[in-house]
């Protein structure tokens, strides 16, 4: 069932989502949290399909944002379905134009459920601050991710000096499978004894993320320099620990899809490693709700930053940035 | 788990996300052409390669009495696992997984077969990286047990110590059919193992929501104060099948319904519902609150009342008619075998004293159900008048184990307008359908939990010999009596409903 709202109010919409609770009957009941998806008009189809994945995983409201021209007359336009095609959830697209975009905490404050934890997601670039944008503010726990950036290391670099205990990074999701692997090698330790690492090495496409962060993930367990050279890709191709006398570990996946399992004195392994859709990789953020204190201490590692990120007060308090005024006080560095 | 983190610097407790994967290790799988094999295990082992939680050296050795060439068995497992998997089927995944697929065949007499076994697991080490760690799965009769037990010890096959590894055995359930019987395979299996790498699989335990029940009592202040005697009316647990006999007569018509659910499942859930709170959720401590349960249960003095059998006879299920029991394929003509039970428990503690547990479970009922619900006493006095709480129920509280996993809430509730009137109504929690798309199944669970050592979700053979304690009195009492006829498509029969209207109760309709 879905109900289209042109130019409304944020009262209508909460009314409407009452209606349409209504009459689906008890759908969705088992809300755990609210998921709050900052997005662009044109990648609006793309997060539909991962938030859904997510929201089958996890039940949850999906409030869509989507910030239209800022230089238009204020209006509100909603979309409300349950059990429609945005599966089994309470999903609502808001489309938002002129200052309303300024203020989107307005219309999404009364549509949370109720006393259920807040997570949003910038489904594109995200804000330099987190704290420029009031639906960050809100949220227990924010998902940014650096890849999409052109500049995907500077990127990482400005969340770790932004950095608040509950942000996250899809960037590091990416890793976890990498890093369950290298994990369960280190677990099954042949001799008896736990090996010793003595260097490492990644390969991975120029400008990485993932890479960089598993790097410092290594580099902050291992206590070893790692040495990040750049491949073809696709993502992270290679990892490499040397572990003294008892030889190399090593991980490749040059297809992005099959990984081979190297070690020394041991036979060849394959493995699937398959990189991950975003539907899954939301549904792994969305699975635990504390804040991630290993993805800190990777982040700090690998940014080279000596703070230790985790201990920074996990509040934020907004700042209010008019992009209208920026835009008047630095003229357009393309168009000047 | 702490001693993982302590050695492995990648590992830390903080770090929630990296699940444990096994040990390399072989899963032997024995009657690998059977149906459990191929619609449940050989799937389950698929899912967990595609979730990634299969270690790098993973080896699944079939055993079967098949003329099969190597390929035969690849392509056998390839279609089961294609047909049975939960997980989107990847070629990719596949290859690589059956590049470690084995297949020997063999009769469980046959010497030389498993002779070959134990040189096959040997040569893993160098092939595969696999220190001797393997799994035997017992896919088969349990009358067949004893001889491929006999062989895996003069084989050394079970040997911790000679291998190198962990060598660990699943057993399914019958775990025997009396008390007798399960004690001598018990002491069988676990003389050839040792006892803590003896996991018999009791599937019910590997759902979502039957864990869920433990969460739901320990984890919230809300429910476990009203859970006993002084609060707590009845407790109804009931595991209907619209399903008949299929072709399992054989092993069918030996059993009867009290051995094949009502000893295992059944008990199972009970022991979960009823049992105290453990010190902490390690295996070692949930199963002494189950024993403590389970050697706390008492059968009714009046047998004749409080604990019924019925056969179902022809009738019309679901749109379609149906054969009863006597003219399913290969069932003696004058079986008394009972295809459904109902019988009233007593948990003899403080906790539950006074407090009637009525399980159930049958055959070609109207639909397929399992569910646990807690039947709250009404209130103690109700400041209405009579004619305003006519429709007030019992508060219940159900968990739906299966299908539609969930618990629902039932209480009373004003019925809006001028006059006062209280009605019940119910408040759902869906924890299945939608939601648990991404949840294993309860095979993958526990093939998961065996190849990692966690016992927690497995009933040891204290469990099974308590709960035979209380199902053999039932077959002696009901030795040469007919069971009750009921109708296919009936929720069971007649003197089951007496059974409750004796106390003023009468059973949910789930």
């Amino acid at each position: 069932m879905t109900t289209t709202l042109w130019d409304t109010t944020g009262s209508d919409v909460v009314n409407a989502l009452i209606a349409e609770r209504r009459t689906s009957g008890a759908v969705a009941s088992g809300l755990a949290l609210s998921l709050i998806v900052v997005v662009d008009e044109k990648n609006v189809p793309t997060a539909e399909e991962a938030a859904t994945v997510a929201a089958a995983a996890h039940p949850c409201r999906v409030l869509m944002v989507v910030r239209r021209k800022l230089e238009a007359d204020d209006r509100l336009d909603a979309e409300i379905s349950i059990g429609g095609r945005l599966g089994p959830t309470e999903a609502i697209v808001l489309r938002m134009f002129g200052r309303l975009t300024l203020h989107a905490e307005s219309v999404v404050l009364p549509l949370l459920a109720p006393d259920a934890p807040v997570v949003t997601w910038w489904a594109g670039p995200c804000p330099d601050r987190i704290a420029y944008d009031p639906l960050g503010v809100l949220a227990h726990r924010r998902i940014t991710d650096a890849a999409v950036s052109s500049d995907a290391i500077a990127a990482l670099r400005a969340r770790a000096d932004d950095f608040a205990p509950g942000d996250t990074d899809l960037a590091w999701t990416r890793t976890t499978q990498w890093r369950s692997l290298l994990a369960s090698a280190f677990d099954a330790a042949p001799t008896g004894e736990r090996p010793r690492a003595t260097g490492a090495q990644i390969e991975a496409e120029s400008g990485n993320p993932s890479a960089a962060l598993l790097a410092g993930w290594l580099r902050k367990r291992l206590g070893v320099d790692v040495e990040l050279t750049s491949s073809a890709g696709p993502g992270i191709t290679e990892v490499r620990v040397q572990l003294g006398e008892a030889g190399e570990l090593s991980i490749t996946r040059p297809d992005g899809r099959m990984a081979t399992l190297t070690r020394t004195g041991q036979p060849d392994r394959l493995l699937p490693l398959p990189r991950r859709d975003l539907g899954d990789l939301l549904a792994e953020e969305l699975r635990r709700l504390e804040v991630d204190m290993v993805y800190a201490e990777a982040l700090a590692a690998a940014t080279d930053t000596t703070e230790a990120l985790s201990t920074r007060a996990p509040e934020r308090t907004h700042v209010w940035r008019d992009p209208a005024e920026q835009a008047a006080a630095e003229p357009d560095p393309v168009a000047g | 788990m702490t001693d993982l983190e302590a050695t492995n610097p990648l590992r830390d407790p903080r770090d929630r996300r990296l699940p444990r994967i096994p040990d390399p290790c072989a899963l032997v799988v024995f009657g690998v052409t059977g149906d459990l094999a191929r619609k449940k295990l050989i799937p389950a082992v698929y899912d967990l390669a595609n979730r990634g939680l299969l270690p790098p050296g993973f080896v699944l050795l079939g055993f079967a009495r098949r003329d099969w060439e190597h390929g035969d068995f690849e392509q056998v497992a390839k279609e089961a696992a294609q047909k049975g998997a939960r997980t989107e089927f990847r070629e990719d995944v596949w290859q690589r997984l059956a590049g470690s697929v084995r297949f020997i065949p063999g009769s469980f007499d046959d010497d030389a077969a498993f002779d070959e076994m134990a040189q096959q697991l040997q040569d893993l080490e160098s092939t595969h990286g696999i220190e001797g760690n393997a799994a035997f799965y017992l896919s088969i009769p349990p009358s067949m047990f004893p001889v491929v037990l006999k062989q895996m010890e003069r084989t050394g096959l079970a040997d911790n110590d000679k291998c190198g590894g962990w060598r660990r055995v699943v057993v399914e359930k019958p775990f025997g059919h009396d008390l007798a019987s399960s004690k001598e395979l018990n002491s069988l299996v676990d003389d050839v193992f040792t006892a803590q790498d003896v996991f018999r699989i009791d599937h019910y335990l590997g759902k979502e929501t039957v864990q869920n029940m433990l969460a739901l009592r320990f984890a919230n202040t809300l429910f476990e104060p009203v859970w006993n005697t002084h609060f707590v009316d009845s407790v109804q647990i009931t595991m209907a099948e619209d399903v008949g006999i299929g072709t399992r007569a054989g092993f069918y018509d030996s059993a009867g319904a009290a051995r094949d659910v009502l000893q295992n499942h059944l008990l199972q859930l009970l022991a979960l519902t009823a049992m105290e709170e453990p010190v902490s959720f390690d295996a070692e401590s949930i199963r002494t609150e189950k024993v403590k349960v389970l050697g706390a249960l008492s059968l009714a003095s009046d047998l004749e009342r409080y604990a019924v059998r019925g056969q179902y006879e022809q009738g019309w299920l679901a749109g379609q008619r149906v054969a009863g029991y006597h003219d399913e394929k290969d069932v003696p003509p004058d079986s008394t075998t009972e295809t459904y039970a109902a019988v009233r428990l007593g948990v003899e503690t403080r906790r539950w004293a006074g407090v009637p547990f009525y399980l159930r479970t049958g055959k070609r009922l109207p639909r397929r159900v399992t569910e646990i619900a807690v039947i709250f006493a009404k209130a103690p006095h109700l400041p209405f008048a009579d004619t305003d709480t006519t429709e007030l129920g019992h508060n219940q509280l159900v968990v739906r184990v299966q299908p539609d996993e969930g618990i629902t809430m039932r209480f009373g509730s004003k019925v809006p307008g001028s006059a006062m009137e209280v009605r019940d109504v119910s408040m759902d929690f869906l924890y299945g359908e939608s939601f648990t798309e991404s949840s294993p199944e309860a095979y993958e669970r526990l093939l998961l939990d065996v190849l990692l050592g966690d016992k927690t979700l497995f009933p040891d053979h204290e469990e099974v010999e308590l709960s035979w304690r209380v199902i053999d009195p039932l077959e002696e009492f009901w030795t040469g009596t007919k069971p009750h006829p009921y109708r296919a498509g009936e929720w069971g029969p007649r003197a089951a409903d007496e059974m409750l209207a004796s106390e003023g109760r009468v059973w949910r309709r789930p």
